[in-house]
């Protein structure tokens, strides 16, 4: 297969402004922005009590949590269907086949990666860290903040997954969006139809983009890693 | 006569079955600096940690300022009036002055104030030329330097260090020792767990052995 040419035609989409591209790439970013801003506060400080508070159940709801990161992203996508179905339990707000229903999705799938990774980069935590915040006079809302702001790459790090998780998954987005275009067609499903159409270009621009923003906020991430310089 | 500033009324900690130890009654009076001693594993710093409220599964209580405290349930207000330091304090990965500033925030004291005592924790711990220099590569002894610092900021009524010295290289042990000698002449009240000589043979403290479950004054 000749890839040279569908790449030419892949940069002309680019960089000739092709708004049908823009559309898609737009959808994709904001929806993923969105989810992750809103899901991420509630993750990380879930993650930080199932790290740092010991109560009945604690081991067992880890485990969930750590289950949901292996739960296929379609099954996750066909229980919102289900309840954002005109019959379904929320069918009255109409979001199915919306950006906001694929914005649900990845704030579902992009949940148990923030949680998993903020355990992990509590429990790494220096126990100082909480006691000294305590010991100079901070009470426990503040020395938690505390410790979740000397291990903010380790929550940063959080974050990009979860971002990264979501800006590029596919079946949910299909099965929530319906990958309308114009409407709720983005980078992946995008991706996906094109491909099956034999229309290369598309594809290819779109992984470019795709490949960017995943290289962007990881260099974004070490660069600010870098500026702390403090590890 | 006036009443102490912290008296240890029926201190006890044990690990299961075995008895660390058991303090029936002490006293430190206020303005007073003590050196607390004892072969490893005796309980210094669990003594130390208790009196700062972060060990809540002692037993007993005490009185600070004549009010009665039961360690398992450690009033919040005394965390404004006791301040421990780790044997090896931990320095937040922000600045100097962050560090310096941050239980004087938790206090609510106004920013000209803060300043304030920022400069001037900076200069008693002789720290000016490092005030540009992330905490994390501070020497040692300029870590245990702003740790100490930064608690005396705070102008507790009791302030609790860990072996201090342990860990410094002979200029690091000279620079803290003089702190210690400072806060002493400043009629702080202080309580220092360590195995250093140098500490233990400072004039004007009181030394308190912690061996095989009792706490005793120490005599010479």
């Amino acid at each position: 297969m000749d890839l040279l040419e569908p790449t030419r035609q892949a940069f002309a989409l680019l960089f000739g402004g092709d708004p049908e591209l823009w559309r898609i790439i737009w959808l994709s970013l904001w929806v993923s922005v969105a989810a992750i801003a809103l899901v991420a506060a509630p993750s990380i400080a879930l993650g930080f009590l199932l790290a740092k508070r010991r109560f009945p159940g604690q081991r067992a709801a880890v485990v969930l949590v750590q289950a949901l990161l292996s739960f296929p992203t379609v099954v996750i996508g066909l229980v919102i269907y289900l309840l954002l179905s005109r019959r379904g339990p929320l069918g009255s707000f109409d979001l199915l086949f919306t950006p906001w229903a694929i914005m649900v999705g990845y704030m579902v799938i992009a949940f148990p990666i923030l949680v998993v990774f903020t355990i992990s980069a509590t429990q790494g935590a220096d126990p100082r860290i909480y006691e000294t915040a305590r010991c100079l006079g901070a009470g426990r809302l503040a020395a938690s903040l505390t410790t979740l702001w000397e291990v903010r790459f380790g929550i940063l790090a959080a974050v990009v997954n979860g971002f990264g998780r979501a800006i590029s998954e596919v079946g949910c987005a299909i099965m929530v969006g319906g990958n309308i275009a114009g409407l709720t067609r983005n980078i992946p499903t995008a991706i996906a139809l094109e491909t099956t159409k034999g229309d290369f270009a598309q594809g290819i621009a779109l992984g470019f983009v795709l490949m960017a923003v995943a290289l962007g906020v990881n260099v974004l991430l070490a660069l600010l890693q870098g500026q702390g310089g403090l590890r | 006569m006036s009443a102490p500033l912290l008296a240890l009324r029926g201190v006890r900690k044990a690990f299961g079955a075995r008895l660390l130890f058991e303090i029936e009654r002490l006293s430190f009076e206020g303005g007073g600096a003590y050196v607390l001693v004892g072969p490893n594993g005796s309980g210094k710093t669990t003594l130390m940690r208790i009196l700062a409220g972060l060990d809540r599964e002692a037993g007993g209580g005490m009185d600070f300022r004549g009010e009665p405290a039961a360690f398992s349930a450690y009033p919040e207000r005394l965390r404004r009036s006791i301040v421990y330091v780790h044997q090896h304090p931990y320095l937040f990965h922000t600045s100097l002055r962050h560090n310096l500033e941050y239980g004087l925030r938790r206090r609510g004291l106004p920013a000209p104030e803060r300043a304030r005592r920022v400069e001037e924790a900076i200069a008693w711990a002789g720290l000016e030329p490092r005030r540009a220099t992330p905490p994390a590569k501070l020497s040692g002894g300029e870590k245990q330097r702003a740790a100490l610092a930064r608690a005396r900021a705070l102008e507790p009524e009791l302030l609790l260090l860990d072996e201090p010295t342990s860990n410094l290289d002979r200029d690091g042990r000279a620079q803290t020792l003089a702190l210690l000698a400072q806060l002493r002449d400043e009629r702080r009240t202080v309580i220092v767990a360590c195995h250093d000589q140098e500490i233990i043979g400072l004039a004007g403290f009181t030394r308190l052995r912690l061996d095989d479950g009792r706490i005793a004054l120490q005599s010479g």
